[in-house]
């Protein structure tokens, strides 16, 4: 479960004492591990993890390190006694001590997620085909050629963690970089929403900037309504949607002149 | 709820053998020492500790079943110990943090 | 004199280590709890050559009672064991049979070897041992009975578990067969 919660929120919630790390309640966390045994936290704890342990030891802080986590949650008022505070301030940990137990502290939490509307997805063993198991939001600045690709790059670095297949990951990549270029080529700014279930892969990208008067004409093979210092770039053989088009499953265009575009992106994941 | 329905409810696998009883509550520790000191009569208890220990701290606390999270696979002995002292071993694939969350969802609080 | 019917709670709780060293030459056993962890190191006794076998996480208590305010401090106690039919002639597994028909199961009290062996825990610690612990349970389904560790017939032959913690710390993950204790 990938969830998005600052360190401070939590504190809050489980009413904690702050021993170490006062200064970084501003990180974010994105996985709650619940559990006593440090072989499980090495072995299966995902970095930028908070541990909630009952094992109150500079053990437990040293596992929760080397699993790359954020922070350590003592339960049951329990207080490592052991230099486990001098440990975490040197290695940047945050340790905190409630006086809850396991259960109730992983309610607290959840029920701190869900007042603040954080994104909060399942795991995909439990999702059933067709929910989401991850969205991630990203901006795109107009004008901003310097960073044309990022976007497109990390979203291509996320579906390739996930597992996804090498030609679909490209095809996703592909689209996702025409798309985030003509914000950049012709916007003011734009937003790029991905979302990943078991058998789709959606990407949408809006932005606000002069919009497209003709889409039938826009779709049409070397149209471009790039700019001769656009085209010196690089950028600008074509506005890229019928290469868009070409890559993805479904593609849908709505657009408003002088307002701005959404370009929705449809992969399906096939069977292999 | 009693364990039948749990089972029912969150599609865990029972391992052992045993008489459905009464949930009172729930208890979540990878600790005995926290099960001894903490743990209430018909508790459920959520561990990932899978050694035939955890029957006998089940036995002495009186705990209504255990669930093993994170679809760790129990040993034969811990499951045969179980099913002597009728005790009900659960098997869950979900981690402990995701089934806590549900077990409050379909209402079981922490007695 | 009325008597109290004492209503036993757990109280003074303190998280800790119980280190078991263990001499197999001799076979004999050094049992200690600390609030700390403590490295273990060789060492020598007589003609023994202590070697720690374990560390387990533990805790000790006390029991109160809640309604005459009488203290019963446990710190001898080093842990409960339950038997788990090793030894057909130990009667410790005897007393267990004959008790497991009428729902009771036997657990096993361990003091700090070896002071223990020849100061035992005293019997009505025990018992108020067992009061608390089938306080604490819905005796109409089950219930426990605490007996002294002197029962075991052969203390090195013991397959018995203690409840303990071992291994939290452990970068392994937990192996399924403990290496016996005693």
């Amino acid at each position: 479960m990938t969830i998005r919660i600052k360190i401070g929120i939590v504190k809050e919630a489980l009413n904690a004492t702050v021993l170490e790390g006062e200064v970084q309640l501003e990180e974010t966390v994105e996985h709650i591990y619940a559990s006593d045994l440090m072989s499980d936290v090495l072995a299966f704890g995902l970095p930028n993890s908070l541990l909630l342990t009952g094992l109150a030891t500079k053990q437990a802080v040293i596992s929760a390190h080397m699993a790359e986590f954020k922070g350590v949650v003592f339960l049951r008022g329990k207080c490592p006694k052991d230099g486990a505070d001098i440990y975490a301030r040197d290695k940047h940990l945050v340790l905190l001590s409630t006086k809850h137990d396991m259960y109730d502290s992983c309610l607290f939490i959840s029920s701190a997620l869900n007042e603040k509307h954080h994104e909060s997805v399942g795991t995909v063993e439990d999702q059933t085909v067709g929910d989401i198991i991850l969205k991630e939001d990203f901006t795109i600045g107009g004008r901003d050629f310097a960073n044309a690709g990022m976007v497109s790059t990390e979203m291509k670095e996320i579906l390739k963690k996930i597992g996804f297949p090498h030609e679909l990951v490209r095809r996703v990549a592909i689209s996702t970089y025409e798309g985030e270029l003509n914000v950049i080529m012709h916007a003011s700014r734009g937003k790029v929403q991905l979302l990943v279930s078991p058998k789709l892969i959606e990407v949408v990208i809006e932005d606000e900037g002069p919009g497209i008067p003709d889409i039938a004409l826009a779709m049409q093979e070397g149209f471009t309504t790039a700019t001769e210092e656009m085209r010196a770039l690089g950028f600008g053989s074509g506005m890229g949607l019928p290469n868009i088009k070409r890559n993805t499953s479904d593609l849908n265009i709505s657009s408003e002149v002088g307002k701005g575009t959404i370009v929705y992106m449809k992969f399906q994941v096939q069977e292999p | 709820m009693t364990t039948k329905e749990l089972i029912e409810k969150l599609g865990l696998k029972p391992l052992s053998k045993f008489e459905h009883r009464e949930i009172k509550g729930i208890f979540i520790s990878d600790m005995v020492s926290d099960v001894m000191t903490g743990a209430k009569s018909g508790n459920l208890w959520l561990t990932i500790q899978t050694h035939k220990s955890i029957v006998s701290t089940a036995n002495l606390a009186d705990l209504s079943a255990i669930i093993i999270t994170s679809g760790k696979n129990v040993p034969q002995e811990t499951i045969d110990l179980a099913s002597k002292y009728n005790i009900a071993v659960l098997s869950s694939s979900a981690p402990t943090y995701e089934l806590a969350i549900k077990l409050h969802d379909l209402g079981l609080d922490k007695g | 004199m009325s008597k109290c019917h004492h209503q036993w709670e757990m109280t003074n709780v303190k998280y800790g280590f119980v280190t078991f060293d263990k001499c197999f030459r001799n076979n004999a056993i050094k049992t200690n709890f600390s609030s700390t962890d403590t490295p273990g190191e060789e060492y020598r006794e007589g003609d023994c050559i202590f070697i720690r076998v374990e560390n387990a996480q533990s805790f000790t208590f006390d029991l109160h009672c809640t309604v005459c305010n009488r203290l019963e401090s446990f710190k001898e106690l080093m842990g409960l064991l339950q038997c788990t039919d090793c030894l057909p002639e130990c009667p410790v597994e005897v007393l267990q049979k004959e008790y497991a028909i009428k729902n009771t199961w036997i657990f096993v009290a361990f003091g700090y070897l070896p002071e223990a062996n020849t100061k035992p825990i005293p019997d009505h610690k025990l018992d108020i041992l067992t009061v608390y612990f089938n306080q604490r349970r819905d005796t109409s389904r089950s219930k426990i009975k605490i007996v002294p560790f002197n029962l075991i017939q052969n203390l090195s032959r013991c397959k018995g578990e203690f409840i303990h913690d071992v291994g939290m710390l452990s970068a392994e993950p937990p192996p399924q067969e403990r290496k016996p204790l005693l």
